[in-house]
């Protein structure tokens, strides 16, 4: 009887597994005995003692499982000569504990179920049947089976000396421990090494449960919690902060050394606890990537994640801070940030301020030119009504200037941020802006730049300047006297140094707008010039520029041959590099002037050089 | 180092200057088997320009399929290598347009969020700032010079996966009233909606440029039309920024610079340049430095063509050996300036031309011959850097003046001897170390003006598109592929996009046309 339900059971089971090892395993059953060399595994099991904490189990009194801490089980001395050399790796030890625990499954993997013997079958059966029930609740283990094959199993496995209690899941590479921060499996790890790392992970935990104890407190502290036993308001102590801050880099070190998670000053920070970070992720062919330091990196993941609930804080404005000290060249930042200082309202001129470092810092930067010209932008109408605030403003941003202009005289976003900032302040009246740039001329006369600003300043002035007049065109409302003024003064440091191309195009320029003809600068051209086209050893130049512009003049007065001469004296001697060019100014002297559109003209030039 | 500059001494001189190819390779290749070295950080935020000087240099050097020889070594780049990194760069595309700079800004999960399905649209605040228009160029350049040159037909489709329509309406919404062009849309706080970026003539080339490669001329009405931005403003604008002394800058309050000049000029030929160019087709064409086209725009329009002409031909000077600060046993061809020295030495001024005539007789009696060393700077008075050489030479190229203007043997021997890096690139100044950016203009400077002597050599470069000439072809067929694709239907790949809103915005965004019959037999 007994039999046959073990039997009806055991094909129910099996086909309901696999139907067709059920088949197989009916046929080929009796075959299996026929192998002497196998013996069946239930007459020599190895048995592992059961593991005092499942045996304390009170629940494990309510399954028949509990009678199997059985003394076969405890058994220790039946370690036959088949044991296994020493493990040298978890993999290993877990490996071979799975198969002592489960020696009918891992006999089934090794060779199949058909090609174990019958009783080992049978023995595989039960372990399944124990290991599926152990998983369910026990009020419905015996429900599941009844209470006869439930009998009948423990039957069975105490015949077999079965052990209840076996490894799950065989283990796997990779799968069972994960990997290290380093990818490898953390399961080959030596005994040792994987003790060490277990013991570190506990050290973590532990660490972990008193910060969660500690931020809980700072959140009931923060919404006035009264201690239910003392009766007093929490209170985080400073002493509990400073553990805190202890705890934290032991755990940032922990948790690199075990998982090599991000870490730094923002995931060690109680600050940004509550923000998770969102790691950089590439695509595949990736080119130009930059090697950065591992605070870069952190810092742009928690960049992300606040960009991303679009948060304004004073902490991320710290963060921008932060990240700009590592690259100030990062636009998105810049302009987080001056979201951020708008959105908190945060006073422009301490903004500024803190700028201004930033600015002296790193001279060649873009970015922090723009966003002043932003902040300004942004602060202009509170102080539009208030001349003196204003003047004030536009003092202290002069003085900034000027003594960032001292670093870098050139710096062309430094210019230009200032051409506009007189524009947006109206500084076109204040005569210490004037000043100030013909200080930087007398300091370099070839410095362009100032001469550049210079330009802007004087003829842009709305006071007289008609608008939407372009820089090349003529102005009538320009005052003469503005103009003789600025032509006397290009003429004073043209003078100085007659090479210097600034003042020629500055008083060039300045006659256009004033709509002089050029010819009345012709004696101050010719002042540079002396017997031109005499001879080699009579024939001195100054200034080719001063050849240049009086070419221009003859040909403005219709002298077409002065004007050629002056040109080929160019191109022959006094300034041979661009010859070329010389040659095409010669071409189009013979042509009728501007009738021709400039590309036709630049053509036969290409042609007239080609024949020289 | 010793051995090699030995070596480049015992040439015979005919030989010398050259462009040394290999040496060139080996710091592109470096650049791309490497991560770059920390001091690229401060470009993080744009490592899609960095990505376009890269590969581009790499497409100068090697030879089109059709000039390649069985001893051609093997491209740099590898036909997969190219489809892994077509890959990368539309990773870095916005979901309503535009691409942003760097994959650390990339937030794909994040952008279907905002869609509200009632409305539409994306609530594109919430990602204001984050494509930006010069990435934009950058990624669609790259993905034409990724384009298979092996394989015309899967060349063409290069552009498969560009939000043709977004791209192009995230460009409109960069116009300022003036005309002028920002950099990327910004959400400030008390500010509303805003054009980020300075008044920045970059920005009104790119998108010129953006304009040429993506809109076509599909007609109002059809699907994949989208509303031109306003190229008269934008014309007027670039017109009004001629500075006094009759260069260009950002704007007309600046000081003249030949960056901004070469971006003023090569907008406007980009604004009417048709949109296949005759020079595309003929990929053999070796003459140098010729126009795509003749802008009547530019030769029409600019206030003072003659003066901006003057201040470009302004911008070469000659270069002169600056004696070494100490000592005659420093040899001058090894000395590394420091910066403190190079106002000096990079742009030499004697007071007066009999000087510099004097001085260059003495060099040239000591050296055996008159050969000079041509230079350019980027504004008067300032000192020489190998990009300006391309910015004033692009410039001329665009005005169809670069070879009658330009010393060109005098500038090239500048280029050769003095910025070329022993490593291999360009620096920036006279012996300064190589960098991504001034090897590649470099390259390009050569590639526009025809390297004569190593014939071939180098790719024929277009000054307005800055590209080598075959990948201008690529991005006209390309174009073509794309808009035709929109217009059959085949629909615009959403990367990773299978979310049905996904879909549905993608429809949307297409102008709301009817439902291609494939989304249904994928279950939409």
């Amino acid at each position: 009887m007994r039999h046959w339900l073990l039997t009806s059971f055991v094909t129910l089971f099996v086909s309901f597994c696999n139907p067709m090892t059920a088949n197989q395993c009916v046929q080929q059953g009796p075959r299996s005995a026929l192998r002497p060399h196998h013996f069946p595994l239930s007459n020599h099991l190895i048995t592992m003692p059961p593991k005092g904490k499942a045996a304390t189990k009170p629940k494990a009194t309510e399954t028949p499982a509990t009678t199997t801490s059985n003394p076969t089980t405890t058994n220790t001395t039946r370690q036959t000569a088949s044991q296994p050399s020493e493990p040298t790796t978890v993999l290993e030890r877990s490996q071979q504990r799975y198969e002592k625990t489960r020696p009918f499954e891992a006999a089934r993997q090794q060779k199949g179920l058909s090609k174990l013997f019958k009783e080992d079958q049978k023995g595989w059966i039960c372990d399944q049947l124990l290991h599926l029930t152990n998983r369910l609740p026990a009020a419905s283990r015996s429900s599941l089976l009844g209470p006869k094959a439930s009998k009948e199993i423990w039957w069975t496995v105490n015949g077999t000396n079965s052990i209840v209690r076996g490894l799950k899941h065989k283990p796997e590479p990779y799968t069972t421990w994960g990997t290290d921060r380093n990818g490898h499996d953390v399961g080959s790890y030596t005994i040792e090494r994987f003790d060490e790392r277990f013991r570190k992970r506990i050290a973590l935990t532990a660490l972990q449960v008193s910060s969660r104890v500690f931020r809980e407190n700072v959140e009931r502290e923060k919404r006035g919690f009264v201690d239910a036993r003392s009766g007093r308001e929490i209170i985080v102590t400073e002493r509990e902060i400073d553990e805190e801050k202890v705890r934290r880099s032991k755990m940032a070190v922990l948790k690199k050394d075990l998982y090599g998670a991000i870490t730094g000053r923002l995931a060690e920070s109680v600050e940004w606890e509550d923000v998770v970070p969102i790691p950089h992720e590439e695509p595949e062919g990736a080119l130009a990537a930059i090697t950065y330091p591992a605070e870069y990196a952190e810092a742009m993941s928690y960049l992300r994640a606040v960009m991303t609930t679009k948060e304004y804080s004073p902490r991320c404005l710290r963060l921008t801070e932060h990240i700009i000290a590592m690259n100030p060249a990062h636009y998105t930042v810049w302009l987080y940030r001056a979201a951020n200082i708008f959105a908190l309202g945060i006073s422009i001129p301490d903004e500024i301020e803190w700028l201004n470092e930033v600015a002296l810092a790193n001279l060649k930067n873009y970015q922090i030119w723009h966003h002043r010209h932003l902040l300004v932008e942004h602060y202009y109408p509170t102080i539009s009504s208030d001349p003196e605030a204003l003047a004030q403003f536009a003092k202290q941003e002069r003085d900034f200037l000027i003594a960032i202009l001292s670093e870098d005289t050139k710096n062309y976003h430094v210019w230009s941020y200032r051409s506009w900032l007189v524009g947006k302040l109206g500084m076109w009246e204040d005569e210490e802006e004037l000043k100030s740039i013909e200080k930087m001329i007398d300091e370099d006369v070839r410095n362009n730049s100032a001469w550049s600003h210079r330009f802007v300043l004087v003829f842009s002035n709305p006071k007289y300047a008609t608008p939407g007049k372009a820089a090349t065109e003529k102005d009538e409302k320009v005052p003469q006297e503005l103009v003789d003024r600025e032509v006397k003064y290009a003429q004073s440091k043209a003078f100085l140094a007659p090479q210097n191309q600034s003042p020629w195009n500055y008083m060039r320029g300045v006659l256009v707008k004033g709509g002089q003809p050029l010819a009345s600068v012709q004696g101050f051209g010719e002042e540079f010039v002396n017997k031109l086209g005499e001879g080699e050893e009579e024939e001195e130049v100054k200034s080719t520029h001063a050849l240049d512009l009086l070419a221009e003049i003859y040909a403005e007065k219709k002298d077409n041959e002065k004007a050629d001469l002056c040109l080929r004296r160019l191109a022959e001697k006094w300034d041979k590099i661009r010859g070329g060019y010389w040659e095409w100014r010669r071409k189009c002297l013979t042509q009728s002037e501007t009738e021709k559109a400039p590309g036709e003209q630049v053509e036969e030039a290409e042609e007239g050089s080609a024949a020289v | 180092m010793e051995n090699d500059n030995k070596a480049a001494h015992e040439k015979p001189e005919q030989e010398w200057p050259y462009l040394d190819v290999h040496r060139h390779l080996r710091y592109w290749k470096m650049c791309i088997r490497a991560p770059l070295p920390q001091v690229y950080l401060s470009n993080e935020s744009n490592r899609l320009a960095l990505a376009y000087f890269i590969v581009n240099s790499v497409t100068l050097l090697t030879p089109p399929p059709s000039e390649r020889t069985p001893e051609t070594p093997e491209p740099l780049i590898s036909r997969e290598d190219k489809r892994a990194m077509i890959k990368w760069v539309l990773h870095h595309q916005h979901p309503t347009g535009g691409f942003c700079g760097t994959s650390s800004l990339v937030f794909p999960l994040h952008s279907y969020d905002t869609y509200n399905s009632d409305t539409k649209t994306l609530n594109e605040p919430d990602h204001a700032g984050l494509a930006n228009i010069t990435s934009t160029l950058f990624a669609l350049q790259l993905l034409a010079l990724l384009a298979d040159e092996e394989d015309e037909a899967a060349g063409e489709n290069v552009f498969e996966g560009v939000n043709r329509v977004g791209t192009l309406r995230f460009l409109k919404s960069l116009q300022r009233e003036d005309g002028s062009f920002g950099e990327a849309l910004s959400d400030l706080p008390g500010h509303g909606r805003f054009i980020a970026g300075g008044y920045d003539m970059r920005y009104c080339y790119i998108a010129t440029a953006i304009r040429w490669i993506l809109r076509g001329d599909v007609k109002e009405g059809s699907p994949g039309w989208v509303e031109d931005f306003d190229t008269e403003a934008l014309a007027r604008y670039i017109l009004n920024s001629q500075t006094y002394d009759r260069g260009f800058a950002g704007n007309s309050q600046d000081e003249a610079h030949a960056g901004y000049a070469y971006c003023a000029i090569a907008a406007l030929t980009l604004l009417d340049r048709p949109l296949t160019s005759t020079s595309s087709t003929s990929s053999s064409s070796s003459s140098s430095s010729s126009v795509p086209h003749k802008s009547p725009l530019l030769h029409s329009s600019i206030r003072d063509l003659p003066g901006l002409i003057h201040w470009l031909a302004s911008r070469p000077f000659v270069y002169l050996e600056p004696p070494p600060p100490s000592a005659a046993d420093q040899d001058p061809d090894t000395y590394i300036y420091q910066e403190d020295d190079l106002d000096d030495p990079n742009f030499l001024l004697p007071p007066t031309p009999a000087d510099l005539l004097c001085l260059l007789s003495q060099t040239a009696e000591k050296k055996g011959h008159d050969k000079t060393h041509v230079a350019f700077n980027g504004r008067t008075n300032k000192v020489a850097d190998t990009c300006y050489f391309w910015w004033v030479g692009g410039a001329l190229a665009n005005l169809g003046t670069l070879d009658s203007l330009v010393d060109r043997e005098a500038a090239r021997r500048f280029l050769l001897e003095k910025m070329q890096h022993r490593i291999g690139g360009f620096g920036k100044s006279p012996g300064s170390p190589p960098d991504l950016y001034h090897s590649f203009f470099g390259l390009a400077i050569l590639g526009l003006m025809g390297d004569e002597r190593e014939g071939g050599k180098v790719r024929g470069f277009d000054a307005g598109l800055a590209v080598p000439r075959e990948t201008v072809g690529v991005i006209e067929r390309a174009r073509r592929r794309l808009i035709e694709s929109e217009k059959g239907g085949e629909g615009v790949v959403v990367d990773g996009g299978k979310e049905f809103d996904a879909v549905e915005m993608g429809l949307e965004l297409r102008g709301g046309e009817e439902r291609p019959k494939w989304l249904g037999a994928c279950g939409y």
